[in-house]
């Protein structure tokens, strides 16, 4: 049986590689396709003869598929790639990624651990009364909520919390290791942003679920048996309810990268997000792939692992799928 | 239809009528006695609610915002419609004759489903709109109307694996049922197959999930907005936000207006989609 996950775990692994190969190539081609041209954006100057080293300099010259395989290479050891500024390199793209990527991942981080510690509770409470009339009230409500986009929860909370009340700064960050106190404060808004949508979604979640564990043959037994509710609930049911939750949290790492982008302007974050609206603005494609590449890695990564570790989780999962 | 409408509770119905207006008022916006959206009323900037001559009031600049809203829905709605449509139709005709083929085609065409999927949605239509938004020269201002071109068709390459993997998925399942293979028995050509047997069972999946991508898109198209490469001088919901949303500190209800009917459109499309997939589950469900 085990053998069989780790067989099923490494094809995944090469599925994830080829899908990694496929993406960034795609994007490495949509840049050399940009109707502009990049060599009109950037290799600018007099000097034919400089002109020519610096568009060979940046691989210009040479033919898209080249071009990819030499930008992977750089990619895989670290180099992604340069700022360009009037004719020449400016700054190296790692240099400011290494300062954005950790204010992403504290955001990331925060808004999926306060999502969680919300929405576990709250899913194994309502699924405790489905069926009750209050019920159909909430599961609209935590519908209605997971439909509502985070940046509009976003600008209402900095205009009432952060204005009205003037409880939050509406924008601005402050790093943890400047003043713990404010940084926090500077969080709460963005991350509560983040979280309203995925609470509600993973309370739904749950709450099915649990109520499908409820269902089972075993949990009626231990009822019968005489075991307590909380006892029940903890060791009989909240593992296998916590499958499709497990998946989504994964699934939403990377989904959350993406939301802190919106989420960052929103608040003027100095994170990934705000990296790559600065790239977008002064037309740094280098940087804007290299951030892009970085995203969509790390997504098929939490995807992959998502996979993997539900099918140690869950060994019904297993059998299923080598059925 | 009558059956449609019947299964409806009280607030499934309210999300229908929602987005009857919301279509309605995109149709018939211009014809409305309103004021220009692009004409800014200097007499009367930042008014509130309900202020003579301007039923939501007005934005720092003087903009109408019920104005706005009506023309905005046009814009917004119609990049929906079009990026879902469009990229729905393609999704769904490349989804179900892969999933049909089988073989390699399919390998192929999952596989590449699975790239584009692989950037989050967001990150993608971004990405699109800033390359393919480029001017040469920084000074030259791209046109709203080519910026709506730009914004629909990066959203529908964001829309069509999305379409593309459900009505593959959905093909997958109905492939092997009798009657297909009665059908291929009898010496049905493939094509008629596909049109006859598959499209019609593959469709209803697919209009469930294309009123949740309709959601999808509204959402990018604000979020577009807010990151400066949506409909930036245009009339859009988008466009309202991205305008009101470094200054909301003086006018507040010029965000909450295009925020609300933008929550509101993107909960009455989704509520819709999943409404249409549960009663799908069920008549499923009793066969």
């Amino acid at each position: 049986m085990l053998r069989l996950t780790v067989v099923s775990a490494l094809r995944r692994l090469l599925q994830a590689g080829l899908v990694v190969i496929g993406a960034t190539f795609l994007l490495s081609l949509l840049l050399r396709l940009l109707p502009v041209g990049l060599e009109d954006l950037y290799v600018v100057g007099e000097n034919e003869a400089s002109r020519k080293a610096f568009a060979h300099e940046l691989r210009l010259d040479r033919d898209p598929f080249t071009y990819y395989v030499l930008w992977l290479w750089d990619f895989v050891r670290g180099d992604l790639g340069w700022y360009v500024q009037g004719g020449g390199l400016s700054e190296p793209v790692s240099g400011r990624l290494s300062r954005a990527l950790p204010v992403s991942l504290q955001l990331v981080f925060y808004a999926q651990a306060v999502s969680l510690v919300v929405a576990v509770p709250l899913g194994i409470f309502t699924a405790l009364r489905a069926g009750r009339r209050s019920d159909r009230a909430l599961s609209y409500g935590l519908f209605t909520a997971s439909s509502i986009p985070n940046f509009v929860f976003g600008l209402l909370m900095a205009s009432f919390f952060g204005v009205t009340l003037a409880w939050f700064p509406p924008l601005g960050y402050v790093a943890p290791t400047e003043n713990l106190g404010e940084h926090i404060r500077s969080m709460v808004l963005p991350v509560a942003a983040l979280s309203f949508p995925l609470i509600a979604t993973y309370t739904r979640l749950l709450r099915t679920d649990v109520i499908a564990t409820l269902r089972e043959d075993y949990v009626t037994m231990a009822v019968s048996k005489g075991l307590s509710t909380r006892r029940i609930l903890f060791s009989h049911v909240l593992r296998p309810s916590s499958v499709t939750l497990f998946t989504s949290f994964a699934l939403n790492m990377g989904a959350l990268i993406g939301g802190t982008i919106v989420i960052e302007q929103v608040f003027t974050i100095p994170g990934i997000g705000q990296e790559i609206g600065i790239a977008i603005f002064s037309r740094q494609f280098f940087a804007l792939q290299s951030y892009v590449a970085l995203i969509a890695v790390g997504f098929i990564v939490f995807n992959m692992l998502a996979d993997i570790v539900v099918g140690f989780v869950d060994p019904r999962t297993r059998e299923r799928r080598s059925a | 239809m009558r059956r449609l409408l019947g299964g409806m509770d009280v607030f499934t119905r309210a999300c229908a009528g929602w987005m009857s207006l919301m279509v309605l008022l995109a149709v018939v916006g211009p014809f409305l006695p309103l004021p220009d959206p692009r004409e800014a009323d200097f007499e009367a900037s930042a008014v509130g609610l309900f202020s003579p001559g301007h039923v939501l009031g007005t934005d720092s600049n003087g903009y109408d915002l019920l104005s706005n809203v009506v023309n905005g829905a046009r814009t917004s709605l119609m990049i929906a419609f079009v990026s879902v449509v469009v990229g729905g139709a393609l999704g769904a005709a490349i989804g179900i004759v892969s999933a049909y083929r089988r073989g390699r085609i399919d390998r192929v065409v999952n596989l590449l489903f699975n790239i584009v999927l692989s950037i989050p949605n967001l990150v993608l239509g971004l990405a699109l709109v800033a390359i393919l938004a480029t001017s040469s020269d920084p000074s030259v201002v791209i046109s709203p109307s080519r910026r709506v071109v730009v914004i629909m068709i990066a959203l529908t390459c964001v829309v069509l694996p999305v379409l593309g993997r459900i009505a593959r998925g959905a093909t997958l399942t109905w492939i092997n049922r009798e009657f297909v293979v009665a059908a291929r028995s009898m010496g049905m050509r493939d094509r008629h197959i596909i049109l006859r047997h598959i499209v019609p069972n593959v469709l209803p999946a697919i209009y469930s999930v294309g009123f949740l991508a309709v959601g999808v898109v509204i959402v990018a198209e604000g979020a577009l907005s807010l990151l400066g490469v949506g409909v930036v001088d245009g009339v859009s919901w988008g466009a309202m936000i991205s305008r009101v949303a470094g200054e909301f500190t003086f006018v507040p209800h010029s965000m909450y207006v295009p925020v609300t009917v933008l929550a509101l459109t993107v909960i009455a499309s989704n509520q819709l989609g999943d409404y249409l997939r549960s009663r799908l589950d069920l008549r499923e469900g009793r066969l």
